[in-house]
């Protein structure tokens, strides 16, 4: 199992922000953040629990977050689905970036 | 002149982080079921304090050792969107509630943004700033931002809320914000102010938070063709507000993503 770490930032837009858990080329657990629109903003909990063994694959992924848009009626600003699937597709390995925090 | 729709304004008040958040919220949901007027709302936070927007996290975006040590606040916002330093002394805030069938609000987010940020185009427009509207969601004053706004809808109400800078203090942003690398502070602060200026700074004199306010008011009366007339929260509301300044206010809540 691998964390990889990713950031986006779509143009003229916001950043994508995505923390996940990989394992076999497989989406475990994935958190997306940023400072983008989403709404209604509680569709990212259903978009994250619908990208858990979702294959790393651009197909699949954006498969998966449009059915989300379509079911919960979901529109969002300054981050398209097509943007969320680059963020998540360029996350890189991470090594311990030293957050700061207490 | 026309007799226009009246809507309730309240303000300036002054609050903690959590409580204003939390009435923001009590009005859009008040305002859902019929129990709350359409209202523009204006405040201050004390002490100051850095809001994140719903889809942010708190050790991605802040500070949190440099915000204790300055006695900062940190709360998620119920709207997305980025972090925001709101300065005691140098920020107002505004929110609008209303209802979301409201024939003078478009329907979509970004032609509701345009007609609800006119009323902050309004209000500079008539210190004498030249504001603009800069879509999506800002408004700015030669090209530097000035004002910033986040929308939500739920339940059948829209809430709207966002900053006028009336003086920045760039640096003091800049310890409670996270910045990707600290080599690149400086630049970033140098940054900032090519990016984001604030109502003294173009207009080159003290300006006064009444004065901001009463802008702002006849801005909104113009852009949405209303009269605004003072008021104040009902028992409900402020029932309301105190209840959900729990969640607010909570480590679950703040550090929810």
């Amino acid at each position: 199992m691998a964390i990889l770490r990713g950031e986006y930032k779509v143009q003229g837009g916001k950043l994508i922000r995505v923390l996940l858990e990989e394992e076999g080329g497989r989406i475990a657990r994935i958190r997306i953040t940023g400072d983008f629109f989403l709404h209604p903003e509680d569709t990212i909990f259903e978009l994250e629990k619908a990208l858990e063994g979702a294959e790393l694959s651009e197909a699949q992924l954006l498969g998966r977050i449009q059915g989300v848009y379509r079911s919960a009626g979901a529109s969002s600003i300054g981050a398209s689905p097509e943007d969320f699937v680059r963020a998540i597709l360029g996350a890189r390995a991470w090594a311990s970036r030293g957050s700061g925090s207490p | 002149m026309e007799l226009g729709e009246v809507w309730r304004l309240i303000g300036i008040e002054t609050h903690d982080a959590y409580t204003n958040m939390a009435i923001d919220e009590a009005l859009m949901r008040l305002r859902a079921v019929g129990r709350a007027p359409n209202t523009i709302r204006l405040y201050k936070w004390r002490p100051s304090a850095v809001s994140i927007g719903f889809f942010q996290s708190v050790e991605e975006e802040v500070d949190v050792g440099a915000c204790a040590e300055l006695g900062v606040d940190v709360v998620r916002r119920m709207t997305g969107g980025g972090a925001v330093y709101h300065d005691s002394e140098g920020e107002l805030t505004y929110s609008l509630v209303v209802d979301a069938g409201n024939p003078k609000v478009p329907p979509d987010f970004l032609g509701s943004y345009r007609v609800l940020c006119d009323g902050i185009v309004r209000g500079l427009r008539s210190l004498g700033l030249d504001a603009r509207f800069h879509p999506v969601n800002d408004v700015v004053v030669g090209g530097r931002k000035i004002s910033g706004s986040a929308q939500t809808r739920r339940m059948g109400a829209i809430l709207q809320h966002g900053t006028v800078l009336i003086r920045a203090d760039v640096s003091k942003m800049f310890r409670v914000l996270r910045v990707p690398d600290e080599k690149l502070r400086d630049k970033m602060i140098s940054a900032a102010h090519e990016r984001v200026t604030s109502i003294e700074r173009e207009l080159g004199r003290g300006v006064g938070f009444e004065e901001v306010f009463e802008a702002l008011r006849r801005g909104f009366e113009e852009a949405l063709g209303i009269a605004l007339e003072g008021g104040s929260l009902s028992e409900e509301e402020r029932s309301l507000a105190m209840e959900l300044r729990g969640k607010y206010s909570s480590r679950e809540w703040t550090y929810m993503r």
